[in-house]
């Protein structure tokens, strides 16, 4: 009961605050704007990459569009802000010493933050599928899947598609609560929020960086961006690919890790903001 | 034997390998005393009071709160009504719903909040629905203030609460921990105003370089040592008679009369000697505060 109190607290200190609305809005802006360029500037059929053609096919694929183009940017810098922001933000307004001065205990206030964080990210990630959806169908239809496009989706039909992009969704959402977990881990150890903030986003780019570098081999393979991607086949071809799998997992161990770090520190920390 | 509300004992805390912020600090607060923690800027008072209240980890030693030795989030902190240094909120809340947010992330009920006292102490009026950020220092100082009122706790621990606060402020403040006193709850007050603690604490602990110097009654604080101002139709006789005597410290001029630094001595023996050695007295005026107690503690220490 204390822990769902705490997490309610929380879950209300961040959907009434302002800077989530207007991240929300910048990220639902960026499929509206998609379906205007595209409506207005279709794209050749082999010239600008499978994905953005088939968006421009069926509504039905915009969202998936739109979720490849943010989480190569933009999705990375919100969670980021969930994560960095989430004890570092009440550190820095001083508030956190009197949240600690509650019975609530650190670990279930980090617990309690974490998931609020988590969840604030998975929302502005279903946010873009949404919206994109929505766009999407407004301006291509939802009643495109057929020949000639069938052949290069695969065949599959609206269900399926759906049933695909529900699940990149998901795979996208959890990709990114490894970079969440990164913020949240520094954002326990400091008490200045964009600190933690950048440090999510610079280790999404270093990793990027480092598995552009192929010298590096098998290394590349343990990189928290390394399967980012792995989900795009599944929408546009259908199949589903093992590195999914291999992503979720890595995933998997490193928000446990980088969880659990903060929370070691967080519990031995002093509190002197 | 009453249980003491708050015990320090033997408590130190070293921040890196050169900062001794509090080194072996002992002392108790019994139920019902409105203890004042005295010291100059450094003296380790915010640090001391962080470990109470399990922010900050003890390098050795420990605190306890009603006789349960502190962890970071201790059920006892439920009995607490704490401000530390600066009063601070969620900025982009109102006034009301920090309060409630506060309350409930502890497990409460809203309604066990005992709101209406604490509404009374913010005198917030309309404010209180606005956003915080919106508030001056002192409006952010009396909704902490408020904060701290929250579910009538059994002692509060106030870090120089009345900083921000104009001159009618403060008296309110005095005024209010006199009543939360006299109501039956414990008081653990910091501050660097002395005449506020002289007038408000019944006790006092003084601190300085992170060590106790002294602790114990104000009265007796203020008691074992002090200086008198007299006037006398003698002056160089009366100065001869006041340097014999052992409990005088140091008599100087201060026209029309003389000042004397007594350490121990009664106001009663110096008249008496004087009167026996044929000095007339014509005024005597006690000047010893708790200023000068703390200055003389400091200073000897």
């Amino acid at each position: 009961m204390l822990t769902i109190a705490v997490v309610r607290t929380e879950l209300v200190k961040s959907l009434r605050r302002m800077r989530t609305y207007v991240a929300y809005g910048i990220l639902m802006l960026i499929p509206v704007i998609m379906a205007v360029a595209i409506d207005l500037n279709p794209p050749a059929a082999r010239g600008e990459g499978r994905l953005l053609y088939l968006a421009s096919q069926t509504g039905l694929l915009l969202p998936a569009f739109a979720l490849r183009i943010t989480s190569a940017f933009l999705l990375v810098i919100v969670v980021a802000l969930f994560g960095g922001d989430a004890i570092a933000g009440e550190a820095s307004w001083g508030n956190l010493r009197y949240m600690l001065m509650r019975p609530i205990g650190r670990g279930r206030l980090v617990v309690a933050k974490f998931a609020v964080a988590v969840f604030c990210a998975w929302v502005a990630v279903v946010l873009v599928v949404l919206t994109g959806l929505v766009v999407g169908v407004i301006f291509f239809g939802a009643s495109s899947i057929g020949f000639p496009l069938s052949l290069v989706v695969g065949g599959q039909s609206t269900g399926a598609i759906l049933g695909h992009l529900a699940i990149a969704t998901a795979y996208v959402a959890w990709s990114l609560t490894g970079v969440v977990a990164f913020s949240f881990m520094v954002s326990c150890m400091t008490d200045a929020p964009f600190g933690a903030i950048f440090a999510g986003v610079g280790l999404y780019f270093t990793s990027l960086i480092l598995d552009s570098i192929t010298s590096l081999g098998s290394i590349r393979y343990v990189l928290p961006t390394h399967y980012f991607d792995s989900w795009v086949d599944l929408v546009t071809r259908g199949t589903w690919h093992s590195d999914m799998w291999r992503g979720m997992a890595l995933q998997l161990g490193y928000v446990l890790l980088f969880a659990l770090i903060g929370l070691g520190w967080f519990r031995r920390k002093d509190i002197l903001s | 034997m009453t249980e003491a509300v708050v015990e320090i004992v033997g408590l130190s805390k070293r921040f890196g390998a050169h900062v001794l912020a509090v080194d072996d600090l002992s002392f108790s607060v019994e139920p019902g005393q409105v203890c004042g923690l005295l010291g100059p800027n450094g003296a380790g008072k915010t640090t001391c009071l962080r470990m109470l209240l399990g922010l900050i980890r003890p390098t050795s030693g420990e605190t306890r709160l009603f006789g349960t030795v502190v962890t970071p989030g201790t059920e006892q902190l439920r009995r607490v009504g704490a401000l530390i240094e600066s009063s601070a909120f969620v900025p982009h809340l109102s006034g009301m719903r920090n309060l409630r947010l506060w309350w409930e992330a502890g497990g409460a009920k809203w309604s066990a909040a005992d709101l209406d006292q604490a509404l009374a102490i913010a005198d917030l009026g309309d404010a209180i629905d606005r956003k915080v950020k919106t508030y001056s220092q002192g409006m952010r100082q009396r909704l902490g203030l408020a904060r701290v009122l929250l579910g009538k706790p059994e002692i509060l621990v106030l870090d120089e609460p009345t900083n921000g606060l104009d001159p009618g402020e403060m008296r309110e403040v005095r005024q209010l921990v006199r009543r939360v006193a006299e109501a039956g709850s414990t008081v653990l007050f910091s501050s660097h105003v002395l005449a506020e603690v002289e007038q408000i604490c019944t006790h006092a602990v003084v601190m300085d370089k992170g060590k106790l110097v002294a602790t114990g009654s104000v009265e007796a604080l203020i008691g074992s040592s002090g200086s008198v101002y007299l006037e006398v139709d003698d002056v160089a006789k009366a100065r001869r008679v006041l340097e014999a005597m052992p409990s005088v410290r140091r008599v100087d001029d201060e026209a029309p009369g003389l000042a004397v630094a007594t350490e121990g001595g009664r106001r009663s023996e110096l008249v008496a000697a004087l009167v026996q050695a044929g000095v007339a007295v014509e005024t005597v005026t006690a000047r010893r505060r708790l200023e000068e107690a703390f200055l003389g503690l400091v200073e000897a220490f």
